[in-house]
């Protein structure tokens, strides 16, 4: 792998994990809002909705924290 | 107005895009950062922001109230008014932009055919563009003063400080991570109010039962394909020529804004593999938007204006926190059209008008410069004609209409341009030219032409057709380009092989 890919691999990191921190802090908000639901067909789309979003987010977390890992230390040699 | 967790959520989320855009500033060094974001962005970001770009929060209130007093047959502009045009743009146009090296569609057709051609398209989107972002600024302000109860003035500076400041700094790397965001809540928020809204209505078949039993005016609500005579604005004529063959390819092939987004992916594959991906999303469209709006005709039979249908279903249906979830993706839907609108407009000012008439060769910085002096102009620009506006309700649909009936001559030059050679400067001119004038005089005159109320997919059809007949019989009469000066700008089977390798 050359130096431009890597940089490029640590920028979409970079953005991913923005992004994951985001969407995954929003999937709790949404799941949080279960709590002033009435029904418990309201209750459960909060969760599946919130839950959705912290995956999502979650996922693109740990998926940038593992390139990062992978690529950083070269950086710094 | 909102409520309580909802009325937080929404908060939350435009608090958290400033964060998010400002924190893209550090990808942006130079004016390729800003303009296209270092050519470095994956094809899955791209494709979402596609799709985000193509429909904002204002088309996504306008498709379900179509829906509700048209039926199905609006689902046709986001299947066949968009699916085979994305694949067309992926396969063969956007990878000669790519190649080229170019940040704007006028920069193309500057190359492919002259200066005075790039600079009639480019002023012409610029304007367009212009005036668009006064009534975006309103409709944000609207929006924001009814949800939120905050007063106009204020509703229309916030929306201008965060989208502003996420623009100026971050770019269009900014513009496209904070539509990836806006996808996944609309996908989120969408599904839930279907599943809800089905539940609401007991089920489709029986939707569709309680719609075939309301009258004679829902009768063609599930008929996907309109007559002739049809009353509805979908006839299929017009569907098949005017949106299917002129204006979804002249919109996914030569719209700057969505063209501009392609040429931020890394590399050719992921410019190619970004319209396919968004074409795949795009066919979802139709079931988050379109559906709820069915879905209203039964449980708000009785709305005024179809428009409402949307809005009434989220306040209805939706339990707390989704609603929050949907009006902050309709925000968002509003703030990405101005942050694309934005961004769009300073590249085609930087790159098209003062890059080759007033500072040629100037240093990258300067450019970068330029491109973010330019976004806060207009910026000002719209936050000052918001109101203006305001007094005209119908000037959303005015610059829409006129935009599209640009697009016919636009994408007839486009197409000419890339597959036939001989193709000359002239023919291209005279065909934009007399092209957009047959139009502005088609619609001048549309009651002595047509007979239905609103004929833009039949008047983008024809003024296509002269543009394309006025290019070909101008070419043969004037001298032809030589084959160096057409390298790399039209279709031959040599270039695709050699483009295989990269």
């Amino acid at each position: 792998m050359n130096e431009a890919e890597r940089t490029g691999k640590i920028k979409t990191a970079e953005i991913n994990r923005a992004l994951g921190v985001f969407i995954f802090l929003f999937g709790i908000i949404i799941t949080f809002a279960m709590v002033f639901t009435e029904t418990f067909i309201q209750q459960m789309t909060d969760m599946v909705a919130g839950l959705v979003l912290m995956t999502i987010g979650g996922g693109m977390l740990w998926k940038a924290t593992h390139t990062l890992k992978k690529h950083k230390p070269e950086e710094a040699n | 107005m909102l409520s309580g967790i909802d009325y937080f959520i929404v908060i939350a989320y435009i608090v958290g895009m400033l964060l998010l855009g400002l924190y893209f500033k550090k990808f942006v060094s130079s004016s390729e950062d800003y303009f296209l974001g270092g050519k470095s962005l994956p094809f899955w970001a791209i494709g979402m922001s596609i799709v985000v770009s193509d429909i904002g929060a204002l088309d996504f209130v306008g498709v379900s109230g179509q829906a509700y007093r048209y039926g199905i047959a609006v689902g046709n502009f986001d299947w066949v008014g968009s699916v085979p045009a994305m694949l067309l743009a992926a396969f063969i146009f956007i990878p000669y932009f790519w190649r080229g090296g170019m940040y704007t569609i006028p920069e193309y057709l500057g190359r492919r055919y002259n200066k005075s051609v790039r600079t009639i398209a480019s002023a012409t989107w610029i304007l367009f563009f212009a005036l668009d972002l006064g009534v975006l600024f309103w409709a944000s302000a609207v929006l924001l003063n009814v949800l939120m109860g905050w007063p106009i003035w204020i509703s229309i500076l916030s929306t201008a400080g965060v989208v502003g400041l996420y623009t100026y700094f971050g770019g269009i790397t900014a513009v496209i991570m904070t539509d990836v965001v806006q996808m996944i809540i609309m996908f989120i928020g969408g599904f839930a109010l279907v599943f809800l809204s089905l539940d609401a209505v007991g089920g489709w078949e029986n939707m569709v039962e309680k719609i075939g039993t309301m009258g004679p005016e829902y009768q063609s609500h599930f008929d996907i394909i309109r007559p002739i005579d049809t009353k509805s604005p979908f006839p299929w004529t017009g569907i098949l020529f005017g949106l299917t063959f002129v204006m979804a390819n002249a919109y996914m092939i030569g719209n700057q804004s969505i063209v501009q987004r392609c040429l931020t992916a890394k590399n050719e594959w992921h410019a190619k593999a970004s319209m396919i991906f968004g074409s795949a999303l795009k066919m979802f469209i139709p079931i988050l938007v379109l559906f709820p709006g069915l879905m209203a005709v039964v449980v708000h039979p009785d709305l005024a204006d179809g428009d409402q249908a949307l809005p009434m279903m989220i306040k209805t249906i939706l339990p707390p926190g989704l609603v929050g979830l949907m009006f902050a993706a309709f925000f968002a839907g509003l703030m990405s059209s101005v942050d694309s609108l934005l961004n769009s407009t300073a590249t085609l000012f930087t790159k098209d008008i003062y890059e080759p008439f007033i500072k040629k060769n100037a240093d990258d910085r300067h450019y970068l410069k330029v491109g973010q002096i330019t976004t806060l102009v207009l910026l000002g620009l719209g936050v000052a004609t918001a109101p203006i506006s305001s007094d005209f309700p119908g000037i959303y649909v005015a610059i829409q209409t006129f935009m599209s009936y640009f697009q016919g001559p636009l994408f007839a030059i486009l197409l000419l341009g890339i597959f036939w050679k001989r193709s000359t400067q002239w023919g291209g001119l005279s065909a934009l030219v007399i092209g957009i004038g047959f139009a502005i005089f088609l619609n001048v005159f549309k009651a002595g032409f047509f007979t239905i109320e609103d004929p833009f997919l039949y008047i983008s059809w024809w003024s296509f057709l002269l543009a394309f007949i006025v290019n070909v019989v101008v070419s043969l009469l004037t001298k032809k380009h030589t084959k160096a000066e057409l390298d790399g700008l039209v279709f031959s089977s040599k270039i695709v092989t050699k483009n295989k390798t990269l």
